[in-house]
């Protein structure tokens, strides 16, 4: 069959063809970094908002822009000649070879010098591996898993709020005790509900571990295959201890999340409190539930009622809701910040050599006028490379939207606390 | 024809010195590793198994839980699991061949769920969280290198090769007669006096013992693994894609389909995949539907055509 | 019932009425399960090919629901014929262009022909309507019954009972009416159909616009009260795969029975075990199921 032969030869072709890829992109007047992010899959909505993050960053530093931004006065680099600087994306798929194989592409191929990415955190650790086995720097801006930072590694840099972090030293001796104290009543039962992925159990496991070391008692601790067909088996069992909880810790993502929230309300399940470690951030999520999902809260880094006092956050919202017509989220903020500091870096180090950004994001000490998430500024631990100036909100869905509640000094709602039941709400 | 392909694989990595080619040269090596493990137990003896994922990830877990709580040898570990994999495919095996086709084919399925969702439950074997390797030196010894992928390259080679040869020696000999007779006409070989669920069981142990080193390589090469990665039904569906892609029943099929199936996916997602539109699995799609429909003998048959 | 200590402590927290909240919910869902097995089943028993598209055809009727909704008000009960219709005339298709060809191939390629359509419309569907989590916000059938501490959703039992009704419906079709009788000929023996007089192409796509309108209407059912998004067909196209197996290939009440069951031993499971187990339990059953009786609990062979 010649159509037969004709289209082996094709085959092969293009399997020569992909293995060899297009040729090394480097004009003299690009720094060229790299972005891995999940672009198809069931995290595709997210990943679509780190890149669009990440490409309003590169629009202010390649432009002109009158804004606190590091760069953005600027067009281009100053220190390397105003040289632009130019991101390549790759899509990991959720699969940890494919990570591999992209962080190994952009790095060799298309020779990037430093690589972001990958918003999961399974599949963000086999990428930053190729990173750091290449000694190129890593800059992680969403993966919040805390094992990424116990590696050891040199090139590893993460802006973004580490899970452990939060539950040791925000959550339960300083969020909780606020609440307590401005709402009365005390917050000492937790019903601990998470979906069975790396993420939900690493949340769930140092929020329970912290929790009991200040006192709290764990009632219960549901795990859950993610994205199943029906919750009705967890809500039960949630409704077992329903009259002794206070607070419900929750690690879902979107989907689990309406699916819950359907559920709860089907059920009549009425915690005092439902909280999730930023799973809901999609527009989907309040889009799916209405009124539903009243007052739930979720812990972020970013809000755009940060705009009420901070003017640099109204002026980034405004320009990403011009180029991508939704306001920003916590995803597109954080990776927003993470190419900012990166060009930050790579323009301090004055050279694209590695191992000279490396050094330079070592030195990163950005004020958190510049910044617009909730980070008292960006500075890395010289051993982990975390950004120990992460700090996060907490915001409450007040009239289908996301609020800040807390710190009370920056929030602009009053937190709601106890959720009043569903009985009782229109 | 056989022997300047051998001479252009053992050549590849001289030519090619960038380490992406090698890395999607070894991802090739490693998909045609498994499909043709299945090869033996789905193409020529043509028992479906749809939870082939189980064996992979028995030999990625055993060899790596042996190296991070015993310090155990990767080499060893990889035989360790594959002799773990083996096993488990007996008793699998047992119970399992009395069912009939789909039967058989959702009993697959069954058990590589149940697989997984251990793994994910069982707190002792990383559950969701998953094992990171421990990164060691470079060393032939500790199976693992940083600097360059040359070695995993020949060694992936070279696993592929024995699998092949394994392959090659089996359809030729008694073993692969009476695996097609077992295929072909079930009670014709009852008839014949063979033994069929003695020969069915060899021909699965033999597929999982080599689907199993397949994992060990894997889990030595990323360097993490979890129950995502290793178990899920997607990647026992793959195995089963790259064999009929190719071709099953034939030592070159497997091969063949690999190099279309990765290079189909490297290519498509590397310019048609990133935005979020699944462009690429659209054409997957759509390719494994038309070889089915009028290929159903894969890569090889239409080349058979012209020889 | 004397139980081992363990099982006591956790038992004695459930009370009759936790007991009876399960049952509901699981009965509701195992009808739902149970329609979109039959339309599974009643194409097997046709000729023996098992859509693995099935879910995927769901999938895109729950779609058909929300855009009807979204961009027409359509409420989804009103867009239940349209489900019905749309997707039996997606089946027919189905077959004429892809099924009519691998009739008599190997198994294999019976399966992954399916499987390949079933990977093509997902990635279709991410391609057109991107992997966002949809939802139908206020449908007609919405709120839940309350009878006492037992919570009952008001969607999911009207999608139950019209389940039901659609199983009836379809198993009176197939045993009264002509070409049900035909279908059923068809099935059992080809040759000595087509003797008859009966044209075996034009049943067997009847019969995959059939299996194929009851898929649709479970989705339009499903899209009352679940988020819509690509993937969604995977899942219950498993549970599907294995319900129909559990019941017995070419046994229609048999699949709608092993769906109910399949949704009571998700929901029981969740609760007596962990809900981190409940698709164990149901993989557990069928493997215990079948190895006891090969051919599942009605099957035809």
């Amino acid at each position: 069959m010649k159509t037969g032969k004709i289209l082996l030869v094709v085959f092969l072709a293009m399997g020569l063809w992909a293995i060899l890829g297009t040729p090394a992109n480097s004009q003299p007047q690009e720094v060229v970094i790299g972005g891995i992010w999940p672009l198809t899959g069931p995290n595709a909505p997210t990943g679509v908002e780190c890149v669009q993050g990440a490409k309003l960053a590169m629009e202010i530093v390649n432009g002109k822009f009158d804004l606190n931004l590091p760069l953005a006065k600027t067009e281009g680099l100053p220190n390397l000649k105003g040289a632009k600087l130019k991101m390549l994306f790759g899509d990991h798929q959720n699969i940890p070879d494919k990570a591999m194989g992209e962080a190994e592409r952009l790095i060799t191929q298309e020779k990037v010098v430093s690589l972001m990415g990958c918003y999961i955190s399974g599949v963000t650790a086999p990428a930053s591996q190729a990173a750091e086995r290449r000694k190129i720097p890593f800059l992680d801006a969403d993966a919040i898993a805390p094992t990424l930072i116990k590696r050891g590694f040199k090139y590893f840099f993460r802006v973004t709020q580490d899970d452990e972090i939060w539950f040791r030293d925000f959550m339960w001796n300083r969020f909780i005790p606020d609440v307590e104290k401005k709402k009365g009543g005390k917050i000492r039962n937790i019903a601990v509900l998470h979906e069975n992925t790396l993420w939900g159990v690493d949340a769930a496991r140092f929020g329970m571990e912290h929790a009991k070391k200040q006192g709290l008692n764990v009632l219960t601790e549901i795990a859950y295959p993610a994205r199943s067909t029906s919750l009705t088996s967890e809500v039960q069992k949630l409704k077992m201890v329903e009259r002794d909880t206070h607070m419900l810790l929750q690690a879902s993502y979107t989907a689990d999340g309406i699916l819950f929230m359907k559920t709860f309300h089907e059920m009549d399940y009425n915690p005092p409190m439902i909280w999730n470690d930023g799973g809901y951030r999609e527009p989907a999520f309040l889009e799916a539930l209405g009124k539903k999902s009243d007052y739930i809260l979720q812990r972020d880094e970013f809000s755009v009622d940060m705009g009420e006092r901070k003017v640099l956050v109204k002026q980034v919202n405004d320009l990403y809701k011009q180029r991508f017509g939704v306001d920003l989220n916590t995803n597109s903020a954080r990776n927003f910040m993470g190419v900012i500091a990166l060009a930050d870096a790579i323009n301090r180090a004055g050279s694209t050599n590695p191992e000279a950004i490396r050094q330079a994001l070592l030195a990163t000490k950005l004020p958190p006028e510049q910044c617009i998430c909730s980070w008292e500024g960006i500075e890395f631990d010289p051993n982990t490379g975390q950004n120990i100036k992460a700090v996060s909100l907490m915001l409450q869905v007040h009239d289908g939207k996301w609020r800040l509640v807390w710190p009370y000094e920056v929030a602009v709602k009053d937190l709601v606390y106890p959720l009043p039941k569903w009985s009782e709400r229109k | 024809m056989f022997a300047a392909t051998a001479v252009f694989l053992l050549l590849f990595p001289a030519i090619f010195t960038l380490p992406f080619p090698q890395h999607i040269m070894i991802m090739i090596f490693l998909y045609a590793t498994l499909a043709q493990s299945w090869n033996l137990i789905g193409g020529y003896a043509g028992q479906v198994s749809l939870g082939h994922a189980v064996y992979f990830g028995a030999g990625a877990y055993t060899s790596s839980l042996l190296l991070m709580k015993w310090g155990l040898s990767p080499w060893l570990g990889m035989l360790a699991g594959a002799g773990l994999a083996a096993g488990l495919s007996l008793i699998i095996g047992y119970p399992c061949f009395r069912l009939a086709g789909h039967y058989f084919a959702i009993a697959t399925i069954a058990i590589g769920e149940i697989a997984q969702i251990s793994m994910v439950n069982w707190k002792g074997g990383g559950g969701a969280v998953g094992l990171y390797l421990p990164i060691l030196d470079e060393s032939f010894t500790n199976f693992e290198f940083h600097s360059t992928k040359v070695p995993y390259y020949y060694i992936a080679l070279g696993i592929t090769a024995i699998v092949f040869l394994v392959t090659y020696l089996i359809e030729k000999s008694w073993l692969g007669f009476y695996f097609r007779a077992i295929k072909g006409d079930l009670d014709a070989s009852r008839a014949l006096g063979i033994n069929v669920p003695k020969y069915k069981s060899i021909a699965l142990a033999i597929s999982a013992f080599f689907t199993a080193v397949a994992g060990t390589f894997y889990a030595q090469y990323i360097l993490f693994i979890d129950p995502e990665s290793v178990l899920p039904l997607m990647l026992s569906i793959l195995i089963c894609l790259v064999a009929i892609l190719g071709g099953v029943a034939s030592v070159w099929g497997p091969f063949l389909g690999s190099v279309v199936l990765v290079s189909l996916s490297e290519y498509t997602r590397t310019y048609l995949g990133g935005g979020g539109k699944a462009i690429d699995l659209m054409i997957y799609g759509g390719l494994i539907v038309l070889i089915a429909r009028f290929q159903p003998e894969g890569l090889m048959g239409m080349l058979k055509k012209f020889r | 019932m004397i139980l081992p200590p363990v099982l006591q402590k956790r038992t004695s927290m459930f009370t009759s009425e936790i007991i009876l909240q399960t049952l509901i919910s699981g009965l509701l869902m195992g009808c739902l399960y149970a329609l979109v097995a039959v339309g599974l089943c009643l194409i097997w028993g046709l000729m023996e090919i098992v859509n693995f598209a099935h879910g995927q055809f769901m999938m895109l009727s729950m779609f058909l629901a929300f855009w009807m909704y979204t961009l027409f008000g359509l409420d989804p009960l009103l867009s239940l014929p349209l489900g019905a219709v749309l997707l039996f005339l997606l089946g027919i298709a189905t077959y004429f262009f892809i099924i009519k060809g691998i009739l008599y191939t190997t198994f294999l390629a019976q399966i992954f022909a399916t499987f390949g359509l079933g990977i093509f419309l997902h990635s279709m569907a991410q391609f057109l309507w991107t992997a966002n989590y949809r939802s139908i916000q206020n449908p007609l059938l919405a709120g839940r019954i309350a009878a006492g501490q037992i919570f009952v959703g008001f969607p999911q039992l009207a999608a139950a009972i019209m389940s039901v009704i659609g199983f009836v419906f379809l198993y009176w079709f197939i045993n009264k009416t002509e070409i049900g009788l035909a279908l059923q000929a068809a099935s059992e023996d080809r040759q000595a159909a087509s003797l008859m007089g009966i044209n075996s192409n034009r049943i067997f796509a009847i019969g995959w616009g059939i299996g194929s309108a009851c898929v649709g209407v479970a989705g339009v059912l499903l899209a009352n009260f679940f988020y819509i998004f690509p993937e969604v067909g995977f899942t219950f196209g498993l549970i599907a795969y294995v319900a129909v197996a559990l019941g017995g290939f070419g046994s229609i009440p048999g699949s709608f029975i092993a769906g109910v069951v399949i949704g009571l031993v998700e929901a029981f499971g969740g609760l007596l075990i962990d809900p981190a187990f409940k698709y164990l339990s149901v993989y557990v059953l069928y493997l215990a199921v079948v190895f006891i009786r090969p051919q599942g609990l009605w099957g035809r062979y």
